[in-house]
């Protein structure tokens, strides 16, 4: 079981990579709505009590954030995912050497956190602290504006292995209510989304210049 | 029942969505009185709420909760007759949008719970940002898209932070549930790393939507294009909110005898913050983006004083109460000037005390309480907060403090002098409405009168809201 954990968790590192060397959008989502299942799904495994709610909890999740959410960014997108690059901020190669080098620095220092829970799963907290940093990365090295808001997405699944792994706390119905505010906050980014295509004719965030200082 | 306060703004809310235009308006009104009365009722009553765990009335919360209820009966009025005078593609999303933006800072103010408070603070980002887009133009696109992204970002950044906190607790092997008093009375045997680490996230991150600089950068766009009504609220409650998340949790640290841990911290945010404003505020060009810049300077005022403590503390708080009624009331005025002038360039203005009497008096004498004239409140709390930080011996720090100032002070004094007696030839397009001036009157008097005397029961409730972040007289 517990080299379950880890296999698929390295799979989540891998398609981190993915995210930073790949051009297209599609691939981006897909890789988002993967690591959303597995990120609902990870708690089911490290050994937290089972209860019928903990399960059905781990259900609504796996559906909004594997499926819903990378649904709706897929359905905003659907016209323009396809259109010409826009030349990112930091490139595709350097972003690649980038998350090489934040997976092995992840890896680096999670030992020295002393984190109790961890058990044998070796790779959960390098895996969250990567997401976490992998998400920011993506906010700022690409112009695309879709490409922000997937970065904004990863960042919260890191948050919320962080949040289910390492912390019992949390009551399901506060869990719940982070959860629809990350769905309403991802619809609401897809209209902007949407609004920012009709208005401009692209999702191009250098085209959203005009108010400075 | 504390929770019905934000119940019926909430449930108007989704009302205001599907019933006509015109009953949106007179809904918004109703809303606002109902609201106030049941916030008199808390204030007075101060019951305990059917959820115990996630809601409480607490002296901080009342006050942000009673300034709420207050600005947003007044805007409401306001809002109605302004709604007459401008064209909005939907009225219906306006409204309904405003209603749900008060029922979700409303929530803020009496969350208990740590998670129910980002919660609130997220949901109030993405009741805000229909109002934002209310004009539709490609500017306000790109603000609103500024606004969510960057204040999610932010957000974000505080939910790890409060997962932080939850770990502390685990390790300090505290078993009490995750709510703000609850960890204040545990909070000695929590494990300081990983508080404080917790703090500085929700710091950056409720920081983000406070408008702390370096992270501010969403506000002036924000605020310059959302329509008045919605400005005056994004300017006067929304950021009390968020500093209301940074104070609970402040709270937290002061009982671990983390204290000076997050003054210094608080204590240099505010400085950047005052700083940025005071180099920016020289040249802006527009008079809301002005404002904007205002309200992070006393962002970073009251970041500053919550950071030096003891005095500088009450100060703080009475800065916050009297930067909201006073903002509120100017971006109001502003209204008025945009609906007058049609232009939001100060260049385009001029000769307001000629043409626009009503809202002269209403758009100088906030200018005079928001820059720390001594009638009004601002005064009075910048002093205290001087006053703390010679005393604590924060000299170099002060000593900026007060040249910002000074340069804040010159910078808006020179646009408003334009705005209020340069020649100009335009016309002006609307004649002035009394239920569009009197508000922000009621505004600034209330600020006047809180200034020469404090209600005893305002006066113990800020007292003891301020002493345990180790403030007080």
């Amino acid at each position: 079981m517990i080299q379950l954990v880890d296999t698929i968790l390295a799979l989540v590192l891998l398609s981190v990579l993915i995210s930073f060397g790949s051009s297209r959008l599609t691939m981006l989502i897909r890789v988002l709505a993967f690591q959303g299942v597995v990120v609902s799904l990870v708690p089911l495994f490290i050994g937290h009590d089972l209860t019928a709610g903990s399960i059905v909890f781990t259900l609504v999740t796996l559906l909004i954030r594997g499926i819903a959410i990378p649904l709706f960014i897929y359905l905003a997108i659907k016209k323009v995912a396809i259109r010409r690059e826009v030349e990112p901020i930091v490139g595709y190669h350097a972003s690649l050497l980038a998350g090489l080098a934040l997976i092995v620095a992840a890896t680096f220092v999670s030992p020295k956190f002393n984190l109790p829970q961890t058990g044998g799963d070796a790779l959960l907290l390098p895996t969250a602290i990567t997401l976490l940093v992998a998400g920011m990365f993506l906010l700022m090295a690409r112009r695309n504006a879709i490409a922000m808001v997937l970065g904004y997405i990863m960042m919260e699944n890191g948050i919320y292995l962080v949040g289910t792994s390492f912390s019992v706390r949390a009551h399901h119905i506060v869990e719940f209510g982070i959860l629809l505010d990350v769905l309403a906050g991802v619809m609401i980014m897809a209209i902007i989304l949407q609004n920012i295509n009709q208005a401009f004719d692209d999702v191009d965030t250098a085209l959203l210049r005009t108010l400075k200082e | 029942m504390v929770e019905i306060v934000f119940l019926i703004p909430l449930l108007t809310g989704v009302m205001a969505f599907f019933l006509p235009q015109t009953t949106g308006r007179f809904l918004l009104v109703i809303t606002g009185v109902v609201h106030l009365l049941v916030s008199l009722y808390l204030w007075i009553r101060r019951p305990v709420a059917l959820f115990d765990v996630y809601f409480a009335v607490t002296p901080e919360g009342l006050l942000s909760l009673l300034v709420i209820s207050l600005l947003f009966f007044l805007i409401s009025i306001y809002t109605s007759k302004w709604l007459e005078h401008t064209e909005i593609r939907s009225e219906r999303v306006f409204t309904g949008s405003m209603l749900l933006f008060l029922s979700t800072m409303t929530m803020v103010t009496i969350s208990e719970h740590i998670m129910v408070m980002w919660i609130a603070i997220e949901a109030t980002t993405l009741a805000s940002a229909p109002l934002i887009y209310t004009h539709r133009s490609a500017a306000t696109l790109e603000a609103t898209w500024k606004y969510v992204l960057i204040c999610s970002v932010g957000i974000a950044l505080a939910l790890l932070g409060s997962v932080l906190i939850t770990l502390s607790m685990d390790i300090g092997g505290v078993d009490v549930p995750v709510a703000f008093s609850a960890l204040t009375e545990k909070a000695g045997s929590l494990d300081p790393l990983w508080l404080k680490t917790g703090f500085v996230f929700i710091l950056v991150g409720y920081g983000t939507k406070m408008g702390l600089a370096p992270m501010h950068t969403w506000l002036p766009d924000a605020h310059s294009e959302a329509p008045s009504p919605a400005s005056a609220l994004l300017s006067g409650v929304l950021l009390n909110c968020a500093y209301l998340g940074i104070f609970k949790t402040n709270k937290i640290m002061h009982a671990a005898g983390l204290g000076d841990f997050s003054s210094t911290i608080l204590i240099v945010l505010g400085l950047i913050s005052i700083l940025v404003a005071a180099t920016f505020i020289l040249k802006q060009t527009e008079y809301k983006r002005l404002l904007a810049y205002s309200s992070i300077e006393n962002m970073g005022i009251i970041a500053f004083g919550t950071g030096i403590g003891g005095l500088g503390a009450y100060g703080a708080l009475l800065c916050l109460i009297h930067h909201s009624l006073i903002k509120s009331s100017l971006f109001l005025s502003s209204g008025n000037i945009l609906l007058g002038y049609g232009s939001r360039l100060i260049a385009e203005t001029g000769k307001l005390a000629g043409k626009m009497p009503k809202t002269f008096v209403a758009f100088f004498g906030g200018f005079a309480g928001v820059s720390g004239f001594p009638p009004f409140g601002i005064f009075i709390g910048e002093l205290f907060i001087i006053i703390a930080a010679f005393r604590s011996g924060h000299t170099i720090a002060v000593g900026i403090f007060i040249l910002s100032l000074c340069v804040i002070f010159a910078g808006f004094a020179r646009h408003v002098m334009q705005i209020s007696f340069s020649d100009i030839r335009s016309t002006i397009r609307m004649e002035e409405k009394s239920v569009m001036v009197w508000p922000q009157y009621v505004l600034l008097l209330t600020s006047l009168v809180l200034c020469i005397w404090i209600p005893d029961s305002l006066y113990q409730t800020i007292v003891h809201a301020v002493n345990s972040i180790g403030g007080g007289l």
